[in-house]
C-alpha cells in the first residue's frame, strides 16, 4: 500500500501504471467488451475495409472484421509477447549477473564476454536471424527476443553486484561466515532489485516495439492473429484508401510502450535519488 | 574614514527547504575599505560561504529569499533586479570583483586546457579594453582579435610569473587535472588579479591543499593584493592564517557577525565572548582540540537575539534582543551586552 | 603514449567479440534441424542426391568441423549464395550497405543538430514548461513505432498532400555510381538534378530514422547538462561573470557531450534496427529491404550474412566511438 501511495507521487510514474492497468483491464475483459468478439477469427467478407463508423469504431480491414475488436485481442498477445519475454530475459540475466559480478575471475569475465557479444549486434537484428530460423511463430518470437534481451540485466546485475560487493555490510556477512549462496540471495539480490525494476519496465517497452517490428516483418504468429504489428503490415496492401487500417494498431503500440517508459522513468526518480529530473540544488 | 569599497547592510537571507525556511544570514554587517584585506572568520556552517556567494551573485536560487538588507559595491545595488542596475553588476563582475574559490580542483573546466580557460577569461574581462565595447557578434562567435590576444597574453605571462609559477609557457598547454593543486591555487590567484579588481573575494582558498603549501599560497596572495592595492574578503577558519596576513577581521557566528576589529586588537583585546572562545580553541594557543562546547543552533528555529545565546556562559535575558554594535577601539566593534573588554565608552557608534 | 595503448586494448577486445559473434550466428544456423541440403535440392531429390549435396556443403562433417569450414570461408568473404538473387550475398551486402550507411549517417546528423540543443534547453530550463514539453515529446518519440511512423508519414506527406516521393532512393538512374552514396556521387559528378531528387527522397525516411534517435540524445543531453550545471567550474566561472551563453553552450556542453558521444555507439543500434523497417516501407534498396526478402524467402544464409555484417559495422562504430572519446575527454589520457 505504502509503494502504492509513493507511485503515486510521481506523475510520470502514475500515468504510466494507469495506461499498463487499463491493457491488462482490456486484455482480461477482451471476450466481454469487444463489440464483435468473434471477428478475431471469422471473416465478413461483405464488410472489407469500411471506414470507422459507429458500428466499427476503427473501421474493418481486409476480412471485414472489426478492427477494435481485434485490438483489444491483440493486446492479450502483446502482453504474453512481453510478460514472458521479458520474464525469461530476466531469469536468464539476473543469474549470470549475480554470479560474474560476485565471483568475477575467469568465470565473470567468460560470461560478461558473452553478454558483450549478444549486445554487439542491434537486437532486432538477432531476434530477426533467430526468428527466423526458428520459423514464425508466437513462441519463437518470444524465444528470439529472450535470447537477445537478457544482457541488458546481466549487464546492470554485474555493475550493481561489483559495487555491492565491496560495501560493508555484504564484506560484514561474508567475514561472519555466510555462505556465498545466503550472500548473493539475501544481501546483493534485495539491493540490486530497484534497479533490475526501472530497467525491467523500460525493457518492457523496448520488447513490445521489437516484437511489434518483428510482427511487422512477419516473423510473429501466423494470420489471423491479431497482432498489432502484423495488422499494420497488413495494411499496407490496402492503403492509401484504408488511411484508418493502420491508425489503431500503431496508437495501441504507441499508448502501451509509453506507459512502460513513463512508469520506468517514474519508478527511477522514485527509486535513485541521485537521477532525479530536478534541476537545481 | 573614506567611503568603503563593499557595504553589506543588515542582510539577511535563508532558504525555503523540506524543514522549513532556514535562516542562513541575519542582519550580517561587514565592510571592506579600499586595499584592506579582510578576514571573515567563523566556524564551518555560519554563513561565509554564503555572504561570499551572495557577494559574487551566485546564490543556488532554488528555495532563496532575501528577507533584507543590502550589499553595495561602491554605488552599486549588488542585489538588485533592475535591468540598469544589472547592467552595472554584470560591467563590475569578474572585472572589478574577482573570485578565488575554494577548491581549485574542480574548479577549472576538466575537458578545456588551462590556456583556453585564460582565453576566454582575457576576452572577455582584460582589463586592457573598454568593458562597454559594443560587439555584433553572438557570443558565441565573438572573435578576438589577434592584437588584443597578443597583448593580454603578455600581461597574462607576466601575472603567472608574479604568482611564481614554474614554466608558464607549458602550464597553459596542461589540462587542470595534469597540474598539482598548490600550482591551480596560484593560477586561480593569477585569474583573479587579470583582471585587475578592486575587491577580490578568496573562499577558503587554502582548506583544500596540502598544509604545507598553505602558507605559501597565502603569502603569495597577500603580497600581490597589497602591492597592488587590492582589497580581499578571504573567508577563513584558520585564525592562524588570518592573523598572518589580513589587515582587519570580522567574526561571523551562525549568520551573525559579532566582532569586527583590526588585526591587533582584535588579537589583543577580543570583547565578544564567541571570539574569545574561538582564540582559545586554536591548537596553537594552547587550547583544547575539542573546540567550542555546544553545536551550532537550529537554522530553521535560531534562538532570538544574539545566536549564540545557547553556548555563551555569559548569556542572560537580556541577549534575547540582539545587541547594537558597541565600540571598543578604532575600528574595533562587537556586538555583545557581556563583553570581555570594556567599551571604549558608554556612546553607542553609530553604524547604519 | 597513453592514447595508443587504450585503442590497442579496444582492438584486441575486437577480435574475441567478432569470433564470438559468429559463434553465436553459426549456432543460430545449426540449432534448428533443418536440411539446406533438401531445401536446395527440392522435394523431389533421391536420398543419393541429397547424400551428395550434403558432402559438397560440408553438412556430413562434425559441427565443428562446419564452424571452422564457415569461419575459413567468411574469412575468404564466402558468405555463400543468396537462394534469393543467386547471387554471392557477401556481393549482394556489400552493394545494398551504402545505401543504408547513408540512411543512418543523415538521420545521425540529424538527429544530433536536434536532440542535442534540446537536451542543453530542456536542462537550462529544467522543471519548467518548456523542459515538460520537450519531456512529453521525447517521450513519445521514443514509443512510436518506426515502421508506423513511417506509413503515416507517406499517408500524409506523399499520398494526401503529394509533397513527397512516396519511397525509392531517388528518381531516375541516379548518378554514375563511385561510392554507392547517392549524395555524394551525385556531388562528384556534378549531377544536381539528381542530388536534388536524392536529397528530397531521404527526407521521411530519416525523419523517421532520426525521431527516436533525437529523442534518446535528448534525454542523455539533458541528464549531462544537468549533472554539470551545479558544478564548482560552473560556479566559478559564473562568479567570474563569463557570460551566460558561455558557460553553457560551451562549458557545460563540452562536458555533457562527452557522456553523450559515448551513447552514439547505442543510438547507432537502435538506427540500424530502425533502417530494417522502414527501409522495408520505403524499399529503399538497402540492407534492410534485403534483410526483409530473405526473410519472406527464409533465406536463412542471407540473414546470416545480414547480422554478420551489421555486427561488424556496429562493433566497428563502437570502436570508432571509444577512440574519438580518448580524443575528448582529456582525462582518459592522464
Amino acid at each position: 500500500m505504502k509503494a502504492i501511495r509513493i507511485l503515486l507521487t510521481d506523475r510520470a510514474a502514475t500515468f504510466g501504471s494507469g495506461i499498463i492497468l487499463f491493457l491488462v483491464a482490456v486484455a482480461i475483459l477482451a471476450p466481454w467488451i469487444a463489440p464483435h468478439p468473434g471477428d478475431v477469427n471469422t471473416f465478413h467478407l461483405m464488410n472489407r475495409l469500411q471506414p470507422p463508423s459507429a458500428e466499427n469504431l476503427f473501421g474493418t480491414d481486409r476480412m471485414g472484421s472489426d478492427i477494435f475488436s481485434r485490438i483489444l485481442f491483440g493486446a492479450r498477445i502483446t502482453i504474453t509477447i512481453a510478460v514472458i519475454a521479458v520474464g525469461v530475459a530476466v531469469i536468464i540475466g539476473v543469474p549470470i549477473g549475480l554470479l560474474a559480478g560476485y565471483y568475477g575471475g575467469f568465470l565473470g569475465g567468460f560470461l560478461m564476454r558473452t553478454s558483450d557479444v549478444f549486445l554487439a549486434v542491434p537486437q532486432i537484428v538477432l531476434a530477426i536471424a533467430i526468428a527466423q530460423t526458428l520459423g514464425p511463430s508466437l513462441e519463437n518470437v518470444i524465444l528470439a527476443l529472450s535470447l537477445t534481451y537478457w544482457p541488458f540485466w546481466a549487464r546492470l546485475v554485474y555493475a550493481e553486484t561489483r559495487a555491492l560487493k565491496n560495501q560493508t555490510f555484504v564484506e560484514a556477512a561474508i567475514a561472519l561466515g555466510a555462505s556465498d549462496f545466503r550472500v548473493i540471495v539475501l544481501h546483493i539480490l534485495p539491493n540490486t532489485a530497484s534497479a533490475i525494476i526501472v530497467r525491467t519496465s523500460i525493457g518492457m517497452g523496448a520488447t513490445i516495439l521489437t516484437a511489434a517490428a518483428l510482427g511487422f516483418l512477419g516473423l510473429g504468429a501466423p494470420p489471423p492473429t491479431p497482432e498489432w504489428g502484423r495488422m499494420i503490415s497488413e495494411s499496407r496492401e490496402y492503403l492509401p484508401e484504408a488511411w484508418w487500417y493502420a491508425t489503431a494498431p500503431g496508437i495501441a503500440i504507441f499508448l502501451v510502450v509509453m506507459g512502460f517508459n513513463l512508469l520506468g522513468d517514474g519508478l527511477r526518480d522514485i527509486l535513485d535519488p541521485k537521477t532525479r529530473r530536478r534541476g537545481g540544488k | 574614514m573614506s567611503q568603503p569599497l563593499l557595504k553589506v547592510d543588515g542582510l539577511s537571507l535563508g532558504f525555503r527547504g523540506d524543514g522549513g525556511f532556514a535562516h542562513i544570514l541575519d542582519g550580517v554587517n561587514v565592510t571592506i575599505q579600499p586595499g584592506e584585506i579582510m578576514g571573515l572568520v567563523g566556524e564551518s556552517g555560519c554563513g561565509k560561504t554564503t555572504l561570499a556567494r551572495a557577494v559574487l551573485g551566485v546564490l543556488p536560487r532554488n528555495g532563496l529569499q532575501i528577507r533584507g538588507g543590502a550589499i553595495r559595491l561602491r554605488d552599486i545595488d549588488m542585489l538588485s533586479h533592475e535591468p540598469a542596475e544589472v547592467g552595472r553588476q554584470n560591467r563590475v563582475r569578474g572585472r572589478k570583483v574577482t573570485f578565488i574559490p575554494q577548491d581549485p580542483f574542480t574548479s577549472l573546466n576538466p575537458v578545456l586546457t588551462i590556456g583556453e580557460q585564460i582565453d576566454d577569461l582575457m576576452k572577455w574581462k582584460s582589463p586592457l579594453r573598454d568593458p562597454d565595447e559594443r560587439s555584433y557578434w553572438p557570443t558565441l562567435l565573438r572573435p578576438y582579435p589577434r592584437a588584443a590576444r597578443k597583448a593580454d597574453r603578455e600581461k597574462v605571462m607576466e601575472t603567472l610569473d608574479e604568482v611564481q609559477l614554474p614554466q608558464p609557457a607549458q602550464i597553459l598547454k596542461k589540462y587542470p587535472h595534469e597540474v598539482s593543486g598548490g600550482q591551480r591555487q596560484r593560477l586561480m590567484i593569477a585569474m583573479a588579479l587579470l583582471p585587475e579588481p578592486e575587491l577580490i573575494i578568496a573562499d577558503e582558498p587554502t582548506t583544500a591543499l596540502d598544509v604545507t603549501i598553505q602558507a605559501q599560497i597565502l603569502g603569495v596572495l597577500r603580497k600581490l593584493a597589497s602591492d597592488r592595492g587590492v582589497a580581499v574578503m578571504l573567508t577563513t577558519h584558520d585564525l592562524g592564517s588570518a592573523y598572518e596576513i589580513c589587515d582587519a577581521i570580522t567574526v561571523m557566528y551562525a549568520g551573525q557577525e559579532v566582532e569586527a576589529a583590526p588585526v591587533g586588537s582584535f588579537f589583543n583585546a577580543p570583547a565578544h565572548p564567541y571570539t574569545a572562545k574561538l582564540l582559545a580553541s586554536r591548537p596553537d594557543a594552547g587550547g583544547s582540540m575539542t573546540g567550542i562546547p555546544g553545536e551550532l543552533p537550529n537554522f530553521y528555529a535560531p534562538p532570538a537575539g544574539c545566536r549564540f545565546i545557547t553556548r555563551c556562559d555569559r548569556a542572560t535575558e537580556r541577549c534575547t534582543i540582539r545587541p547594537e554594535p558597541t565600540r571598543f577601539a578604532a575600528g574595533h566593534v562587537a556586538r555583545c551586552y557581556h563583553p570581555l573588554t570594556a567599551p571604549e565608552s558608554d556612546r553607542k557608534e553609530k553604524r547604519a | 603514449m597513453r592514447r595508443l595503448e587504450i585503442i590497442l586494448s579496444r582492438f584486441v577486445w575486437f577480435i574475441p567479440t567478432l569470433f564470438g559473434l559468429l559463434l553465436v550466428v553459426f549456432l543460430i544456423a545449426n540449432v534448428v534441424p533443418t536440411d539446406p541440403a533438401r531445401i536446395i535440392a527440392g522435394e523431389n531429390a533421391t536420398e543419393a542426391q541429397l547424400a551428395i549435396l550434403r558432402a559438397q556443403l560440408g553438412l556430413d562433417e562434425p559441427i565443428y568441423v562446419q564452424f571452422f569450414i564457415y569461419v575459413r570461408d567468411l574469412l575468404s568473404g564466402d558468405m555463400g549464395r543468396s537462394l534469393y538473387t543467386q547471387r554471392e550475398i557477401s556481393d549482394d551486402l556489400l552493394r545494398r550497405l551504402p545505401a543504408t550507411m547513408e540512411l543512418t549517417l543523415v538521420s545521425i546528423t540529424l538527429a544530433i543538430l536536434i536532440g542535442v540543443p534540446f537536451g542543453v534547453i530542456s536542462a537550462i530550463r529544467a522543471n519548467t514548461w518548456v523542459d515538460q514539453t520537450l519531456r512529453v515529446i521525447s517521450v513519445s518519440g521514443l514509443a512510436v513505432a518506426s515502421f508506423w511512423f513511417a506509413i503515416e508519414l507517406q499517408l500524409f506527406f506523399s499520398t494526401r498532400l503529394g509533397w513527397m516521393p512516396l519511397n525509392g532512393r531517388i528518381a531516375g538512374f541516379g548518378p554514375e555510381r563511385i561510392t554507392g552514396f547517392l549524395l555524394i556521387d551525385s556531388v562528384i559528378t556534378g549531377d544536381w538534378a539528381s542530388l536534388r531528387s536524392a536529397m528530397w527522397h531521404l527526407i521521411l525516411p530519416t525523419l523517421t530514422l532520426a525521431l527516436p534517435a533525437a529523442a534518446t540524445l535528448l534525454r542523455f543531453t539533458r541528464a549531462g547538462v544537468l549533472e554539470v550545471i551545479n558544478s564548482n567550474y560552473v560556479l566559478y566561472e559564473t562568479a567570474m561573470g563569463f557570460p551566460r551563453a558561455l558557460v553553457v553552450w560551451k562549458y557545460v556542453l563540452r562536458n555533457a557531450l562527452i557522456s553523450t558521444v559515448t551513447q552514439i555507439g547505442l543510438i547507432f543500434g537502435t538506427l540500424f534496427a530502425g533502417a530494417v523497417v522502414v527501409e522495408a516501407v520505403f524499399d529503399w534498396p538497402g540492407l534492410g529491404t534485403y534483410a526483409v526478402q530473405s526473410i519472406l524467402q527464409s533465406d536463412t544464409k542471407a540473414i546470416l550474412g545480414f547480422s554478420i555484417l551489421v555486427g561488424v559495422v556496429f562493433i566497428g562504430i563502437n570502436l570508432l566511438v571509444d577512440i574519438v572519446h580518448t580524443f575528448i575527454d582529456p582525462r582518459m589520457v592522464k
